[in-house]
Parts: structure tokens; sequence; C-alpha cells
């Protein structure tokens, strides 16, 4: 376990839904209510957070969420128990999943990607616990192609990481170095908030 | 494109703040006798932590990168071209001109979004991107 991750992620439990809650969420809601509309079969949502990403959720689906942050789980767990289908939450860093192989039919992220302090390792450990052909299904922001976005985000990461997430990770390319097959890529805004799905091997 | 009002007014709110306090923080803060090519160069310094700062400020009512990205390219480009004049202007053109510029910003971003957004084809990608190595 990460513990510095942790308290990072602890200390922002108690004002996360005053920044994300409001603007970022419903803006981004028509697009996550469509990604998540995919869920099908035993599902595991990483980075659950404060269970903002719960009330886009279909309903009637089992659903495993992790965070590595308990006090992120405990904002949660009123979101947890009011969804209408079947939710567990555990504590538990990316980099070190505790389940089996070939456990999940799905996995589903949201911006959680542009914080996992290896990704890579983080992707590594989502196929090894996907079964054979499962989907990778993750909503994210990342670095840019385009003049003058790919500049700037280049120029602001080290501020903006300083304090929160990096802004500049090419997260497809890593999604692809973890060994998955990208099968579609929609850009949700500008080439830079986008929703990648891929399979595993 | 948004089509949401509430989210198209904050974009606008936003970026003319953006550009507007770029300009404001330019006029006052560069000195009088610099050449214009280094206060352009201050300028956008200062004007793209007043245009990450004022996005940060107004991204829990408006949205996340939809706000921060087009208000830092408002503040440097409204910082820039004030950075540039800021001898020759009054401080209500640096601060008209540079909410006025980062309106123009706005559009910019909008116009760029419209060719970008939607589904692509993964093989056209260049994954060999270094951004984050």
């Amino acid at each position: 376990m990460n513990k510095s991750q942790q308290d990072k992620w602890d200390s922002a439990a108690g004002f996360y839904d005053l920044l994300e809650g409001f603007g970022p969420e419903r803006r981004w809601r028509p697009y996550k209510q469509k990604l998540y509309s995919k869920m099908n079969g035993k599902i595991l949502f990483l980075a659950v957070g404060t269970g903002l990403d719960i009330l886009s959720f279909p309903p009637n689906q089992d659903i495993t969420g992790i965070d590595i942050s308990p006090k992120m789980l405990e904002k949660a767990q009123p979101r947890v128990e009011a969804y209408a289908g079947n939710m567990t939450t555990q504590q538990m860093d990316v980099h070190e999943l505790k389940f089996a192989d070939n456990t999940f039919d799905q996995v589903f992220t949201a911006c959680t990607f542009c914080s996992v302090p290896d990704p890579i390792k983080g992707l590594v450990e989502l196929r090894r616990v996907l079964k054979p052909e499962g989907t990778l299904n993750m909503f994210e922001h990342t670095g840019s192609f385009v003049f003058p976005f790919n500049v700037m985000l280049n120029f602001m990461n080290p501020a903006v990481k300083s304090i929160g997430p990096e802004i500049n990770r090419n997260t497809v390319a890593n999604v692809k170095a973890a060994g998955f097959k990208i099968e579609k890529i929609n850009h949700v805004f500008l080439d830079i908030v986008k929703t990648i799905e891929a399979k595993a091997p | 494109m948004e089509r949401r009002l509430y989210f198209v007014f904050g974009d606008v709110l936003a970026c003319a703040l953006a550009g507007g306090g770029a300009g404001l923080l330019a006029f006052y803060a560069l000195p009088d006798d610099w050449l214009a090519v280094f206060g352009m160069l201050g300028g956008m310094g200062l004007g793209m932590i007043a245009g990450m700062l004022i996005g940060l400020l107004l991204s829990p009512f408006f949205g996340a990168m939809e706000v921060m990205i087009p208000a830092a390219l408002a503040g440097m480009v409204s910082g820039m071209w004030v950075g540039m004049m800021h001898t020759t202007i009054s401080l209500s053109d640096a601060i008209g001109t540079g909410s006025g510029i980062g309106v123009l910003c706005l559009a910019f971003t909008y116009v760029r979004h419209v060719r970008l957004h939607g589904t692509v084809d993964p093989d056209d990608l260049d994954l060999e991107d270094k951004n984050n190595e």
C-alpha cells in the first residue's frame, strides 16, 4: 500500500465533493452514463472515491469498488448503500490487487490514471484480474497532441502535479504498453478528455 | 461542442475573467522600461498563471478541463498582448482587450474541439508520444 497516496486522498476526502461534485461531475455525466451503460457481468470499479460515479451507474449490476483511501470509502458508503444493485467496496491499491487472476468480466475507471504513480504497473494488474477477452473501459483526461494545448499541458504539469494529478500523461499508450488491445477511443473534450475501450488478450 | 447554456456561460465567464485578469496583472506587474519582446514573454508567464488560477477557482462550478484549459490559454495570450503593449495602452484597454482576447481564445478552443471530438481510429494515434516519459 502506497502510504503517501493514501494520505493524499484521505486528506482530500473532506472537500472532494465540493470541488468535483457539481461542475465537473454534471458536465461529464452524459458521457460517463454512456460508458457505464456497457456494464455487464462481474465488474471492478477502480478508485470509487466519494462515490460520485455511482450516481451514473445503471441499476442491477454486480460491482466491486476499490479505493486506496479509507476516508474516501467512508464518504462513499451512503451512495454504495443507495445503489440499486449489488455493490461492495474494499480498500486496495491498484498496484497490488488482492483479487485472483481472471476474476472480472469488466473493469471501469474514471479520472484515475492521471494519479496512479506507476500507471503501467497498475494497468498490468487490471489485465491480470480481467478474464481473457474482458474489457477495460476508461473515462480519463490525458495529454494532448494538438498545439497549443500540448505545450500548455506540458508547461502547466509540474505545478498541477505538485497539488494533484498529472495532466500530460499518454494513457492510451500506457494501456497498449500494459498488453491491452485498444478497441475504441472517443474524444469528449479536444483530445484531452476521452473514453478508452480496450480488451484483455 | 457544449450546448448546455449554463456551461457555455461558465466557459465565457472564465475566459473573459482570465483574459481581463491577465491583462490587469501584466499591466501592473511589468516594468515600463522593458522591451516589448521581454514584456510579451513576461506577460505570457503571468497570464498563464492568472488563467490557471481563475480556471481552478471556477472549475467547481462549471467543469474541470473544459474550463481550465481555455482559461489558461486566454490568460497566456492576453498576457502576451498586454505585456507587449502595456506602455502604450490604458488600464481599461488592458482589461477590456484582455477580456476580448479571452473570449476569442474560447472560440478557438471550441473550433478545435469540433474538429477533434468523437470516435477516432486507435491505429491513427501516435502512441510513441514522449509526454509521460
